[in-house]
């Protein structure tokens, strides 16, 4: 699922210290999951906020929801009769979440809560880690499962560079070199003649090097 | 269970001593059906943990951990409480036991008394605080400590004047300076003798100037030092001075392990003495020295020895190998303490102040009480008693547990109390429930769709809070809330009349909700939810204000502020009042059946046990025979014969009709809750499949010896294990040929590896060494060791080893013994830490106390979601106070999967076990608490964070995809709602709107 992290409150009351009357929209989708966007988080930033600007003697009113998804118009839907109550939103969704929302509601001031970090896996409660980049255009097939644009920091395509070094990348030894467990994987699955076929260029052009991607399915529209 | 069938025996029981040990024993008896009779000496129940400030391992507030259990007790209907009562004499047998008891004078009725301490406050006569150590003073009225069970107050009459005062403002009426003895006479099938021990006096050892100096102390007084409710008030203070000390020395063995003295270990004094240094440096402004001089460190329990390592290592702790031989003045009050070092040299340091760790003594009242009710004594006055029946004394149908039966700790002797227990419980059976008492409930009246009818209580507490907050205003505040129909205050909320008076009130106004501001909710709010019951109305929907702990008591000196303070909290009390729900809870059905898995030892004592219950009992074994570990063990080591009586329960088991045994058999799947689990078992030879449902489950899965890569283990026939030279012992001819055997300790244990302590192979170790010293005198045997732990009566053992010349050297974990093969032969080189020289030997065997390690249960462990430490051993619901209980409800721990042992605290853990699963599977009235988390499932995320989180491993995400939690396994501790990313989990009686109508009441 997509990952994020809360901002931090600075940037938020930053953002927000200009307003009195504030709506904190958190989604129920992929950042309830990591902990970042749920009622419970919108709950937490609201009385915060509300902490922190009684304290400061100023005047907000704060409201909080949360919805299904905030990358579907139907959920968004649901704010319309009460979204003009509000100066401005804070959205705790991932980066489709407020934009479809600022999209949805084109004259409001839509914050973002949170940064958006990346799809990926939960490794244990609080820890979570990359595992895919969008390429479109998958070959986890020869690659034993495991990506090398995800996780190679060079994303290179025929195994690993020079700085590989006992298993762990240059670019930080916390990271483990993505090709060293293609590689190991692959000796598992016996399946290392994948690289005696060197792999041709990929191309980037289904990934973020054409541009804004769009998916239109005939199958399924109505 | 629960049939009343004619018997002849009486299903009451009376225990003897209400410390932490006969609490237990009177709870699990009352939990199973027996009426329960509770003497203790003292005004009060507790014994000496309510003195202690931590308990070792865990550093918990001691009170903190007892109190719940001291309220327990003291309002379970089924146990009576007997303060200030010795008893006298005893007639009768097993199953007819006719007691006579007799109450002294206590001065005040506890009846009447409320606790509200008006009288302590006009008493003029001071005396010494016993509580305290004697180290502070109290007045001639007085409770023993604030958290005291009954609640109720005393008069010492042995420095009272008689001034009168205490009657004049007394104004409950309790005050009886008339009071006299009362002899009764009781009926009971079976008693338990829990009176504990004294702390030694070291008042006699000159030597210590114990008597002199006042900044010398015993380890009981530096407990109250340490206490937050002690004589400094928690601050670390030595008493001559009031000065907070910068270096504490702690003296071991101070009354144990001295043949002047006592020759018996204590048991745990080297623990609390490392918590109390440890302690002591958490509580110092600066550096605090602390040193601590040991002969051996007996580190020996569960998770003791990481304990003393953390002590050493993270903490600074100095640990100082020596018999100290005097402590003489040094200055004004310092202390110079003289000793001779493990190289022989004499040494000497100056401290603030010396804690003599003193150990555990049979009182003079004990030993007539003893002879008065005619239960032998071993040689150090402690309870004779078997290894194979540790609790039962030489008189059948008397009891006993605790320290009383020898020196041990909490968690120890709170296994004995259920095991005694257990011991009662099967004599008794067919009498269960025929001695109860029982409540009839009226139906509840349906109150959900009503409005609010809100009355208000509030509690004057004698003068406590009326004497400060303005009572009457604060009553009159309360009548303007919002749909507050009824007002009231008293003087008392809490006494018998008053729970009359609001029963009336409810029924006469048709309140529905009642809110008392008063106490604090711990002790008091049972007891008005009782009174709720008795008029049908739900017992959740009362709410306290607490305007005693948190108001009146520290704001006395701002009257006013206080009462403002008073009416703000029962505003919130209301506000939350309005919004309560009544709770449904629902009955419990149980399984009558529980299933033992693991047929060692643990497994068939707990089994024979239960099944003597009255309760069906099937034993999962994963071999094809019976015994488990037992089966290689010759004599213990106070010379009992192990097989013959491994032979005999095997037998008793086998032929009982209410067991049944599965040998080679597996368990596969397991499932369901507390009173309804179905267990998949694959029994062999055929590997068939069956289900067996049952209502508890107890896990004795045992341990297994480790098999050591150390000391030409494998290579060398002569290098063996303890348990092999078992065998060779028992055969006799092969050891009787040798000249020389060395024995090494510690091997696989107390290292990097596996860093705790396997507890049983010193006692092994000597225990083989006199057996060989018997089969042959003239046989040298040496024995290896780093600390050598021959806790509490093995330490006699070990003396009789010296005596009989078995030779005795230490080594340290950097300096291991050297095992080498030279041509065939063995030698051992080990360096003599008195001569300071390696010494060389051959020998005929080499025999190491290999350690105990957890058996393979990882995969028993996941199936019944229950914990296992990192080295594998099962973790225990609560290390001090449920020592055989898992946090899952219904499923119970005994035997060596908790830690290594004994067998005779095997079978000990083994019948705690089966009492505290017997005391589960008899009380059929059990219901579901109604405080229970729900999930709103229509916005579920299935994140798994509820299941992550929760401790008891209760949420699971269903075939829906969304999380679902049973309520009848949820304990109701709120993690889930807490932490649910998605606000989906509510905890029903803590629901947000409920919490936060009582927060925005606030402002």
């Amino acid at each position: 699922m997509i990952k994020a992290v809360p901002k931090p409150l600075e940037e938020i009351i930053d953002l927000v210290k200009d307003f009195h009357k504030v709506l904190i929209v958190g989604c129920d989708g992929c950042v309830t999951v990591c902990e970042a966007g749920g009622l419970k988080e919108v709950q937490v930033l609201g009385s915060s906020l509300r902490l922190y600007f009684t304290q400061a003697g100023q005047r907000m009113d704060i409201d909080e929801t949360s919805l299904t998804r905030q990358c579907d118009q139907e959920y968004l839907d649901q704010l319309k009769d009460r979204i003009d109550h509000y100066e401005a939103v804070v959205s705790l969704a991932c980066g489709c979440g407020v934009q479809y929302l600022a999209e949805r509601y084109h004259d409001k001031i839509v914050y973002p809560g949170v940064d958006t970090c990346f799809m990926g896996v939960d490794l244990e409660r609080g820890v979570y880690a990359e595992r895919c980049q969008a390429c479109g255009k998958c070959i986890l097939a020869n690659t034993g499962g495991i990506c090398p644009i995800a996780r190679c920091s060079k994303r290179m395509l025929n195994g690993p560079c020079g700085g590989s070094e006992k298993g762990k990348c240059e670019v930080n030894p916390e990271i483990d070199c993505g090709w060293q467990l293609i590689y190991d994987r692959l000796k598992i699955l016996g399946q290392l003649d994948r690289f005696e076929q060197p792999v041709d260029p990929k191309d980037w052009a289904t990934s973020r090097d054409g541009g804004p991607r769009k998916i239109v399915r005939e199958d399924l529209r109505l | 269970m629960a049939m009343h069938r004619e018997t002849d025996k009486i299903g009451a029981v009376l225990v003897v001593g209400a410390g932490v040990a006969g609490m237990q024993a009177a709870l699990d008896l009352a939990n199973s059906g027996y009426y329960v009779y509770l003497t203790d000496r003292s005004p009060t129940i507790g014994g000496i943990m309510a003195q202690l400030d931590k308990t070792f391992p865990t550093n918990d507030c001691s009170m903190c951990i007892i109190s719940p259990k001291l309220v327990e007790v003291g309002r379970h209907l089924n146990i009576e409480v007997l303060p200030d009562t010795d008893v006298e004499t005893l007639e009768g047998e097993l199953g007819h036991f006719r007691a006579t008891l007799n109450r002294r004078p206590r001065y005040i009725d506890p009846v009447k008394c409320t606790g509200c301490g008006d009288c302590r406050k006009v008493c003029p006569v001071m005396a010494v605080n016993e509580f305290n150590a004697g180290l502070d003073l109290r007045e001639a009225t007085y409770i023993r400590y604030p958290q005291a069970v009954p609640l109720a107050f005393a008069i010492d009459r042995q420095v009272c004047i008689g001034c009168g005062l205490c009657g004049q403002v007394c104004l409950a009426q309790a005050i009886k300076y008339h009071d006299v003895p009362v002899k009764r006479e009781i009926e009971v099938g079976a008693v338990i003798l829990t009176v504990g021990t004294e702390v030694f006096d070291p008042s006699g050892l000159e030597n210590y100037h114990y008597a002199q100096q006042p900044n010398v102390v015993t380890s009981l007084e530096f407990e109250r030092i340490l206490s937050a409710s002690g004589p400094y008030r928690g601050h670390l203070m030595r008493p001559y001075d009031r000065e907070e000390p910068k270096k504490i020395a702690w003296l071991q063995c101070v009354g144990s392990r001295d043949v002047r003295t006592n020759s018996y270990c204590s048991a745990v004094c080297c623990m609390y003495a490392i918590k109390e240094a440890v302690i002591a440096k958490e509580h110092a402004h600066g550096d605090l020295d602390t040193a601590i001089f040991y002969m051996d460190m007996r580190t020996y329990g569960k998770d003791f020895e990481q304990y003393y390592n953390r002590a050493r290592e993270e903490h600074g702790v100095r640990f100082i190998r020596s018999r100290v031989h005097s402590i003489d003045p040094d200055g004004e009050c310092d202390l110079r303490i003289s000793y001779v070092d493990d190289r022989g040299e004499k040494q000497s340091e100056s401290f603030d102040l010396a804690v003599l760790s003193v150990g555990f003594q049979v009182s003079e009242s004990v030993k007539h009480l003893a002879r008065r009710l005619g239960i032998g004594l071993n040689q150090h006055n402690f309870a004779q008693t078997d290894p194979f029946m540790p609790v039962a004394t030489s008189r059948p149908g008397v009891y006993v547990c605790g320290t009383f039966q020898c020196p041990k700790d909490i968690p120890q002797s709170v296994m004995e109390a259920s095991a005694a227990a257990a011991a009662c419980s099967a004599a008794l059976s067919e009498a269960r429930w025929t001695r109860t008492k029982s409540k009839a409930v009226p139906p509840e009246r349906a109150v959900s769709a009503a409005e609010p009818r809100i009355g208000v209580f509030v509690c004057n507490c004698g003068i406590n809070i009326g004497g400060i907050v303005d009572v009457p205003a604060v009553r009159e505040y309360a009548r303007t809330l919002p749909q507050v129909v009824h007002v009231e205050d008293n003087l008392y909320t809490c006494s018998q009349d008053t729970q009359v008076k609001i029963s009336k009130i409810i029924q006469e106004h048709n309140l529905n909700r009642v809110v008392v501001a008063a106490w604090t909710p711990l002790t008091h709010e049972p007891m008005f939810q009782e009174t709720l019951i008795d008029v049908g109305l739900n017992k959740y929907l009362f709410e306290m204000a607490n305007i005693r702990n948190q108001d009146s008591w520290v704001h006395m000196k701002e009257p006013e502020r206080a009462t403002a303070k008073a009416k703000d909290l029962v505003r919130m009390a209301v506000a939350r009042a309005r919004l309560l729900k009544p709770l449904v809870e629902k009955p419990l059905d149980i399984t009558q059946r529980a299933l033992v898995i693991g047929g060692g030892m643990a497994g068939l004592i707990a089994a024979l046990n239960l099944a003597d219950q009255g309760f069906e009992t099937i034993i999962i074994e994963k071999d094809k025979e019976l015994g488990g570990n037992a089966r290689h063990l010759g004599h213990t080591i106070e010379g009992r014969d192990v097989q013959k009586f491994l032979h005999r329960l095997i037998a008793d088991v086998e032929n009982h009709a209410r067991i049944q045994i599965l040998t080679q058999a597996l368990v596969v799947g397991f499932s369901g809750y507390k009173g309804n689990f179905t267990t998949e078992v694959l029994v062999g030879p055929g590997m068939y499949e069956r289900k067996i449902k049952h209502g508890a489950t107890i896990v004795a899965t045992g341990a297994q010896e480790y098999r050591p890569r150390e000391f030409l283990y494998g290579e060398h026939d002569q290098v063996m294990t303890l348990l092999e030279l078992g065998h060779k012992v028992s055969q006799r001819y092969e050891v009787a040929k040798w000249d020389r055997v060395v024995m090494i300790q510690c091997v696989g244990s107390r290292n990097a590896e596996n860093p705790n302590c396997s507890r049983i192979c010193c006692q092994g170790a000597v225990k083989y060494a006199l057996q060989l010293k018997d089969i042959n005198p003239d046989l040298d045997v040496v024995i290896l060791y780093r600390d050598l732990r021959m806790y509490g009566f093995l330490e006699d053992y070990y003396l009789k080893a010296r005596n009989q010349g078995v030779m005795f050297a230490r080594y340290d974990l950097d300096n291991p013994p050297q095992v080498e093969s030279v041509d065939g032969k063995l030698r051992v080189t080990f360096n003599d830490h008195i001569l300071n020289c390696p010494v060389q030997m051959p020998v005929d065997a080499v025999v190491l106390s290999a350690a105990t390690r957890a058996a393979d249960t990882e995969e028993l462990a996941s199936l019944l979601k229950i914990p296992r430490s990192a080295d594998g051993f099962f973790i225990e619901a609560h290390a001090k106070l449920r020592p055989v209980d898992f946090a899952s409800e219904g499923i119970f721990l005994c035997g060596m999967a908790h830690s290594p042992k004994l067998i005779s605290e095997s079978i000990a853990q083994a019948m705690a076990a089966a009492a505290r699963a017997g005391a589960f599977l008899a009380d059929v009235s059990q219901t579901i608490s109604g405080v229970t988390a729900h999930v709103d499932q229509s916005r579920c995320a299935a994140c798994l964070v509820c299941v992550k989180t929760c401790p008891y491993g209760v949420p699971h995400i269903n075939r829906d995809n969304v999380s679902e939690i049973n309520v009848a396994l949820c304990q109701g501790c709120g993690t889930c709602a807490s932490e649910c990313p998605a606000k989906v989990i509510q905890l029903a009686h803590y629901e947000d709107d409920q919490l936060s109508a009582k927060i925005r009441a606030a402002f």
